[in-house]
């Protein structure tokens, strides 16, 4: 049974195919798809490789696909489901790194850094601030999965309300917990001094944080998104920054990389990042440990964890 | 009749059920007809339980005392039932008035002790006086505001005989009302832009909750708690709740700093500590109850249930003020499980103990205690005077005809009156003990860390004790809790009496400016 793993170039390759040989030799690693077949089983890509149809046709013996990520964005699942072949993500090894990246964007808005670092590189010694504590502050987060669970676990001891929304409320023993308290998603919006969004894109998400939605969170709250770019309509968001004074957090973007003339990137209450939260050393092992996990319980002929069953994440 | 008969008589003829003590030679002569006794074993604990009996019952209660000893070891108690308005009848044997003379042992001007502290004081001269001192020592202690009262009891006259004449019962009348007044006060508030209420101990004293509801429903504005109450001031759950005053000129002008009146009803003010700043500098201030103090603004003597009921029909609307909700409380006490904080304590102890008479006295804590149990009629109680060991003592007193009584309190001052455990045990009363142990007086260390820092440390304001292996020396059920406190649970399971020492954060917070 061959397995390939298509990895972007800008991974230490020649360091990963020695670390692999030592667990799985005689998987076979590359960087490209410069090819017009392949007789590869299992394919192991990461979400930087687009696996639309063409891709996808190049193996025409490919009954499993490992997508080394959380996101898989770039894989035409239909098709794939079409094809019968079984599609794995790694849900669970960046939620640690997703909500630390959230915290992170949030202090620097409370505590003014970016401001500070220009001041600073500028020559200038400025001696008022108008920094904020996020203790005694409304969190709000919309989506109360794996991530917002982390997220909530960090967010204890800084000592802010936390408020969520979630199609599925937790049972009363986490929410006391946590100290969570639940709400609708409208009153979430408006309470909320900083949002945070951590929801799966459906049909039902897409767009979600529209107009409408913008106009009912408070004057200067601090709106973060490290989910999906398509939840938010991205000219509501600068219509809300620029009549709302919102501060934004974005990591994800509905077309990455984003069209950089928008005038998002014109905007100074913005903090931007590469849909790059869930990336870091550590994450990265996890998604190399997980996804080693799964190609031995896939050739030892056991379930792969982590299917993905339906067409949208 | 002899006059410890004509004492029996005057007793049942005033409706005085309750009786506590801590009796010595010289009160021997008083008891011979009286058994129904509940004896603690210091008598400061005595007077404590029937101040506790007498708030929570409504009614006179009558305590026993060990003449001038016994007075002397019961002043600070005296000093609270003052403070806390409670109608105890507080009574002490004295030597017989044949050698007083020479001064006997145990002897003593018992009167000139007690006075400050009491409403109405007499010694008895002769077997006929007593049914006319109870009386008027019963009455004058239940007419608001109440208190104390004491009467001596010499050795000699309880053998003296003499007639007993039977006095006609009566009880104050507490009605009193002033129509013109009301009116008045009314036609005030409709012209103020924007008043603000405080609601005092009378609400509780007078069951006036729905009242005062209505009343700040109708006005649409912001009420606050007096400062330290002694017990329950206003329905804490109400929309229009803005909590307790805190005890401090400044920090109370601040919450009025926007209205133009302040109503208090059925309470006053309090200071402590110092603070420059006068109260309610340019503010009109009413106050009305059957407790005035004259301190500061206009006084009107009105029943405020009274005042509420009629008030409430002549009154307009001022604002829409709902308090919003505190959305950060579930994160403190998620955040306090590590540590065992007091409101993580406080949080999980309601949830079990929720509709317990709760008495106060976990000083350092008494904040989170009064608004995490919050106030409803009848179940809150502390000493207003400020003193330790009292909660145990007046536990025991509720308790007598409660048998949800749940006392919260320090390690500090669990020790004042520790023997108040042996007589629970004695008459199995009901009274669950939850003690935060945060292993010092940590309501002085907060207050040496705002002005004496240097002293926050001292080793004299810490304290290591053994309460489990005290309280189980009473023969009390007693537990240490886990970080879970799933002992609670145990702690309110059955009628006896039991101790549940919690091990909390000892974390010095910041009470004072």
């Amino acid at each position: 049974m061959k397995t390939l793993v298509i990895l972007p170039a800008f991974l230490p390759v020649e360091d990963i195919k020695k670390t692999v040989n030592q667990i799985m030799p005689g998987i076979e690693i590359r960087t490209d798809m410069d090819f017009e077949k392949d007789d590869a089983e299992v394919v192991v890509i990461t979400t930087f490789t687009q696996f639309g149809k063409n891709e996808i046709d190049k193996f025409p013996n490919l009954k499993f696909l490992q997508v080394s990520s959380t996101g898989y964005n770039n894989v035409d699942v239909k098709y794939l489901k079409s094809r019968n072949i079984i599609l794995s993500n790694i849900p669970r090894a960046n939620k640690d790194a997703v909500a630390e990246h959230v915290l992170a964007m949030v202090l620097a808005f409370l505590k003014n850094l970016i401001f500070f670092d220009k001041e600073i590189r500028s020559g200038n010694w400025p001696i008022l601030t108008d920094s904020t504590e996020l203790n005694g502050k409304i969190f709000g987060i919309i989506g109360m999965g794996a991530i917002g669970i982390k997220l909530v676990q960090r967010l204890i001891p800084f000592g802010p309300g936390i408020i969520y929304y979630d199609v599925k409320r937790l049972p009363a023993e986490d929410e006391e917990l946590y100290g969570l308290i639940y709400m609708e998603l409208d009153d979430v919006i408006r309470s909320s001094d900083i949002l945070s969004i951590h929801l799966p894109l459906t049909e039902g998400t897409l767009n979600l944080f529209d107009d409408k939605h913008f106009s009912m969170m408070k004057d200067n709250a601090i709106f973060i998104n490290t989910s999906r770019g398509e939840i938010m309509d991205e000219n509501a968001l600068v219509k809300a920054i620029k009549t709302k004074n919102i501060f934004a957090g974005i990591d994800v973007y509905s077309k990455e990389p984003p069209d950089f003339s928008s005038e998002l990137f014109k905007l100074d209450n913005v903090i931007f990042s590469p849909h790059i939260a869930g990336v870091t050393i550590e994450s990265q092992q996890r998604f190399l440990q997980e996804t080693i996990g799964n190609l031995i319980k896939y050739t030892q002929g056991l379930e792969p964890l982590y299917q993905i069953k339906g067409e949208h994440q | 009749m002899k006059g410890y008969e004509i004492l029996y008589n005057a007793l049942k003829e005033n409706k005085i059920n309750f009786v506590s003590g801590n009796p010595g030679t010289t009160e021997i002569p008083m008891l011979r007809s009286i058994d129904n006794y509940y004896l603690t074993l210091h008598d400061s604990i005595a007077l404590g339980m029937a101040d506790g009996y007498s708030q929570y019952n409504s009614e006179a209660s009558m305590v026993n005392l060990h003449t001038m000893p016994g007075i002397g070891n019961s002043m600070a108690f005296l000093f609270t039932a003052k403070m806390n308005r409670s109608p105890v009848i507080v009574t002490a044997g004295q030597q017989d008035t044949r050698h007083l003379v020479y001064d006997p042992l145990l002897s003593g001007d018992t009167l000139s002790m007690v006075s400050g502290y009491v409403k109405y004081k007499y010694e008895i001269r002769n077997p006929e006086d007593i049914p006319v001192a109870l009386k008027r020592a019963r009455e004058i202690a239940l007419t608001p505001p109440m208190g104390p009262v004491f009467l001596s009891f010499p050795m000699d006259v309880m053998d003296y005989s003499g007639e007993y004449y039977k006095n006609q019962y009566s009880d104050p009348n507490y009605d009193t009302v002033d129509e013109n007044a009301i009116k008045n006060i009314c036609e005030r508030i409709n012209s103020a832009k924007n008043p603000a209420i405080v609601f005092g101990y009378e609400i509780d004293l007078y069951n006036a909750f729905t009242e005062a509801e209505e009343f700040a429903k109708k006005l649409g504005v912001k009420v606050y708690s007096e400062p330290l109450a002694s017990r329950s001031t206003y329905s804490t759950n109400n929309d229009n709740y803005m909590g307790d005053l805190l005890p401090a000129s400044t920090l109370m002008n601040l919450n009025f700093i926007e209205n133009d009146l302040i109503i208090f009803i059925g309470g006053d003010i309090v200071f402590y500590p110092y603070l420059p700043s006068k109260p309610f500098i340019g503010k009109d201030v009413i106050f009305i109850g059957t407790d005035l103090s004259h301190r500061t603004g206009e006084s009107y003597y009105i029943n405020p249930k009274i005042f509420l009921e009629k008030a409430k029909n002549l009154i307009n609307k001022k604002g829409n003020f709902h308090k919003s909700r505190d959305l950060t409380f579930p994160n403190k006490i998620a955040r306090e499980k590590l540590t065992v904080g007091v409101d993580y304590v406080l949080y999980n102890a309601k949830k079990i103990f929720n509709d317990y008479t709760v008495v106060d006295e976990a000083i350092s804590a008494t904040e989170s205690v009064r608004a995490i149990f919050g106030y409803s009629h009848k179940k809150y109680f502390t000493a207003k005077s400020g003193q330790l060991g009292w909660g145990m003592a007046a536990s025991l007193g509720i308790a007598v005809k409660n048998d949800k009584t749940l006392v919260i309190i320090g390690d500090g001052s669990f020790m004042y009156t520790v023997q108040s455990l042996w007589t629970a045990k004695r008459y199995n009363l009901p009274v669950k003990f939850l003690v935060l142990n945060n292993g010092g007086y940590n309501i002085l260390r907060s207050f040496a860390d705002s002005y004496y820092p240097e002293m926050g440390n001292r080793d004299y304001l810490t304290l290591n004790l053994d309460i489990e292996s005290i309280s189980k020396g009473f023969h009390i059920d007693t537990m240490v809790a886990s970080n879970d406190l799933s002992e609670l649970k145990w702690l309110k399971d059955g009628n006896e009496p039991k101790v549940l020492i919690v091990n909390t954060d000892k974390k010095i917070e910041k009470m004072f400016l």
